[in-house]
């Protein structure tokens, strides 16, 4: 890890230098502990703030659809690369834009779970091969990685970056066997009821800070439906109708669009199972159309693109 | 006045207190606290830090029907149908409630609505005993105690509380089961306060800000800390002194209700006006407005910062942006 | 304690399109009770919140004057929900007012001195109360002269009461539009032009200024040129509202409201505050 963080620093500097770039998107030092930062470095001198560890969870293909006509290096996942692929499909972004210094990718780690496995606050963590060490006053606990990633990283199949200009870091082995779709296939075995009543409790919860949306690279929308006033979609209220209706079209219009990234999920306050939704609707894509978002550059989504041999069999005739 | 109640007759007493009040409490819903109307003193979990979503709740409710309308006939919902006990909050999030009395329930126009919550809640807080390294309260002229904007503040010394009656609205409520404390009780209830208060590490210079931030208005410091700002509302929506909101109508033809929305500085639907223009177009002016509001517009027009230090905007902030980092590169810029 | 978001009941009088365009419609306004009238007292430049049952409220200036009893004008501009809905309303329709809300036009200021009112479009609605107060007590003020543009003719605001003014003695009035039509005498010409050419006096003077930003941003530079100062020069400021009373945060100019602060502002003041508006 710190050959790679060595190496982002190093390759940051030369983009500046050679002025390439106007300026690159990394990690820095979160402020708190089992974070990092999203880190906008626009001169050479400052790349020594760049990082790398399991904490860089932020998908910083978010902030590409705000750059304007600047050319931006940015520092890639594999899901941030998927995303990064997926607006340029789009058309959101150029390719020449940006200078993708893609990062194989181990998973990031879920700081919230391991915030709840400790009696007090961690006041200090080191990061291991394969392990993380945190301390407070009153407890030294040790956590496997492995076992403690992010859910969307324990789904991933895409760990290595699907495009880079630059590679740092050695290709990771990709999970073959993982069951991606594992907790979507759960909760399709529940009753219509059941389903019903996880799903309210999920939205319930919602605060309609819209932090999920926000931290969607996907989500560009100059307005979102839910702001526009004439017509207006959505009340704005805190109620279970409205907090509903949210969150089933958020999701919807994430088909075909979504890389499983667990950004919104990690943004959400309220700690919202999000991605269940957008799951089931990335299984659903991949089932008739055999699609998974941003692995290839040339192939926009499907539900942007018609054929008249598409199929039908989907339409409720009502009878 | 210093009295105690063993933790079990408490219990007994918040049941009691349901007969006559809507008491509102920490809850725990799936690993998240919040302050929620309960039915039974079990519902009560004061095993907890701070309420993810502040108390201000409780007097401004994130949705709030202000009136009902049919053909032009007005029902107002600003009364209060219930008094209410709000129990457990933290002296932080009590002194915010001061501070949005100032905008509130001011000098000039009276927001009924908050008024009259306010005025039929009696305010039992809970001395903070778990500060985080987040927490700045002491920077602000709080302190995990404080008995700022609180009727009654309970300390927990184990298994008992003792109880500072701050107010006559406070003595009030009380019954026989809160005796007098001993000098020895009292003692070790300081004694908590004082080292508790010591563990809060965080200190935050304010003094200067303000000054400092006159200056600052065109600075190419808010291009870069709007940055990596991703403009969601989770900072303004989870501040106990945040306040704003929308107003707007959900009715089926003549007949529907006014209702009331929080809202945030941080949206650009915010300040979009009909015509297409935005005082505030981007992220950094909407930074802007929030810092400015907090840090100098607050200060000239109620003398004090509208922050008291709980911590959650930078617990929460989805990217890691530490206000305290902010007040210190403002004052160094 | 008054609730101040309660809307006052008020019915429509009468309506009246203004524009060609049909884009800008009078409505003038009766209280349905006899004690909310005694009760609304305002100076021209302040506003209301118009609220209409079903569709929201949005905030308007004032366009009649205090001394006009018979109702309360308002002139709309077609563009959102509430304004459409305002453009459907018919005489004898029910809707609900919350006012009068901000600042006025600082008349005490203004006596025994000369005024020159500047506006443009659609803006001269608060001018026309200002104008209609300042009429009333004539004698109170020096020479009053009024610049007003439009487009064209047919977008100028209140058009039969302009030519009753265009033939008062004791008024200087100087209409003019951006271009002219068929049966069009008078002046041709955007305002910051016709300030700029009419060349009013500064000399123990006052201008008042409202109309759509750009007019303002060229006219003022002329007003100081000819030596006003800034201290001198009101101007009326628009902002997204709601609540109208300085709560709900939208509104601010630094740490003032336009909505209770404002929205009524000299440029003196302006300097002195953010360029966020």
């Amino acid at each position: 890890m710190q050959e790679v963080q060595r190496k982002i620093r190093e390759k940051a500097r030369n983009l500046l230098l050679a002025g390439s770039v106007d300026f690159v998107i990394g990690f820095e030092e979160g402020a708190l502990l089992l974070r990092a930062s999203p880190v906008f470095i626009h001169k050479e001198d400052d790349v020594e703030k760049l990082i790398w560890d399991s904490f860089c969870e932020n998908n910083l293909a978010a902030y590409l659809t705000k750059i304007g006509n600047k050319r931006v290096a940015v520092v890639a996942k594999g899901c941030d690369s998927r995303s990064i692929v997926a607006l340029i499909v789009e058309g959101q972004i150029k390719r020449e834009q940006i200078v993708v210094i893609g990062i194989p990718c181990q998973g990031m780690i879920d700081r919230r779970r391991i915030e709840k496995e400790v009696e007090g606050e961690i006041l200090e963590v080191k990061e291991k091969s394969d392990e993380i060490l945190v301390k407070g006053d009153s407890f030294e606990k040790v956590f496997k990685k492995e076992d403690y990633l992010h859910p969307s990283c324990r789904t991933c199949k895409h760990h290595n970056p699907v495009i880079s200009d630059i590679l740092i870091g050695k290709e990771v082995k990709e999970r073959a066997q993982v069951d991606e779709y594992a907790e979507v296939d759960e909760y399709e075995k529940k009753s219509v009821d059941e389903r019903w009543d996880y799903f309210n409790k999920e939205v319930n919860k919602c605060i309609r800070c819209y932090a999920c949306r926000q931290a969607c690279p996907m989500c560009y929308c100059e307005e979102c439906f839910v702001d526009n006033s004439y017509p207006r979609w959505i009340g704005k209220e805190l109620n279970s109708s409205d907090l509903a209706v949210w969150h089933i079209i958020r999701a919807y219009h994430q088909a075909g669009r979504c890389v499983d990234c667990g950004n919104c999920e990690r943004a959400c306050p309220m700690e919202i199972n999000l991605r269940f939704l957008t799951k089931k609707i990335n299984k659903e894509v991949k089932n008739y159309f055999n699609f998974e978002t941003g692995l290839d550059i040339t192939v926009p989504p499907p539900l942007a693109t018609f054929d008249v041999k598409d199929k039908q069999d989907f339409i409720d005739s009502g009878e | 006045m210093m009295k105690k109640i063993s933790k079990e007759d408490m219990n007994r007493f918040i049941q009691s207190l349901l007969s006559d009040y809507t008491v509102y409490a920490p809850v725990n819903i799936d690993g998240i606290f919040s302050f929620k109307p309960i039915t039974n003193f079990q519902g009560i979990d004061l095993n907890y830090q701070n309420s993810k979503k502040p108390p201000k709740e409780i007097f401004f409710p994130q949705s709030e029907t202000m009136f009902e309308y049919e053909k032009g006939k007005v029902t107002s919902a600003e009364k209060v149908s219930r008094k209410r006990i709000l129990l457990g909050i933290r002296p932080c999030d009590a002194k915010a409630n001061l501070l949005l009395d100032n905008v509130f329930a001011g000098e000039d126009y009276q927001d009924v609505y908050y008024i009259n919550k306010r005025e039929n809640t009696i305010i039992i807080g809970l001395g903070c005993r778990r500060p985080l390294s987040t927490c700045f309260c002491t920077s602000f002229g709080g302190s995990p105690f404080s008995r700022d904007g609180l009727d009654i503040l309970l300390i927990d010394i184990g298994n008992k509380y003792i109880v500072d009656v701050v107010t006559d609205k406070g003595k009030e409520i009380l019954t026989d089961k809160f005796t007098e404390a001993s000098e020895e009780e009292v003692k070790l209830a300081e004694k908590i306060k004082r080292e508790t208060e010591k563990r809060i590490k965080s200190e935050v210079k304010i003094e200067g800000v303000k000054e400092k931030l006159d200056t600052m208005f065109e600075s190419p410091f808010w291009d870069k800390l709007s940055e990596r700002c991703l403009g969601c509302a989770v900072c303004s929506y989870l501040c106990p002194t945040c306040h704003c909101f929308d107003i707007a109508d959900e009715a089926k033809d003549s007949q529907g209700r006014r209702i009331r929305n929080w809202d945030s500085c941080m949206f650009p639907l915010f300040t979009l006006q009909t015509s297409g223009h935005n005082p505030r177009p981007t992220d950094k002016e909407r930074m802007r407005q929030r810092v400015m509001h907090k840090f100098n517009y607050f200060i000239e027009n109620y003398k004090r910062a509208a922050c008291i230090g709980c911590g959650r905007c930078i617990l929460n902030c989805p990217v890691n942006i530490d206000i305290r980092k902010v007040l210190k590169e403002i004052l160094t810029n | 304690m008054r609730n101040p978001y309660l809307p006052i009941p008020v019915k429509v009088k009468k309506t009246f399109i203004e524009s060609e365009d049909r884009m800008l419609k009078t409505l003038d306004l009766i209280f349905l009770n006899k004690e909310n009238k005694e009760n609304f007292k305002f100076m021209p430049g302040q506003f209301c919140e118009i609220s209409l049952w079903g569709k929201g409220e949005a905030p308007f200036g004032i366009a009649s004057s205090p001394l006009e009893k018979d109702y309360l004008r308002f002139t709309v501009n077609r563009v959102g929900i509430v304004t459409t809905a305002l453009h459907y309303l018919k005489e004898g329709d029910e809707l609900g007012i919350r006012g009068p809300l901000g600042n006025y036009y600082p008349i005490e200021f203004f006596k025994g001195k000369n005024i020159v009112i500047i506006g443009g479009g659609f803006a001269f609605t608060t001018l026309r109360a200002l104008t209609k107060y300042l009429l009333a007590y004539r004698e109170d003020f020096k020479d009053i002269t009024i610049i007003y543009g439009a487009r064209t003719p047919g977008m100028l605001l209140y058009k039969e009461e302009l030519k009753e003014w265009e033939r008062r003695e004791d008024l200087k009035v100087c209409i003019t539009v951006d271009k002219g039509d068929k049966g069009w005498q008078g002046l041709v010409g955007f305002v910051p032009t016709i300030v700029e050419r009419k060349a009013p006096s500064p000399e123990d003077a006052y201008a008042v200024i409202c109309g759509p930003p750009i007019m303002i941003k060229f006219t003022l530079p002329k007003l100081i040129a000819l030596g006003f100062p800034p201290e001198r020069i009101y101007t009326s400021l628009e902002m997204r509202m709601k609540c109208g009373i300085g709560k709900c945060g939208r509104c601010n100019i630094g740490r003032f409201y336009v909505c209770k602060d404002g929205p009524v502002f000299n440029y003196a003041q302006l300097e002195k505050l953010p360029k966020e508006y």
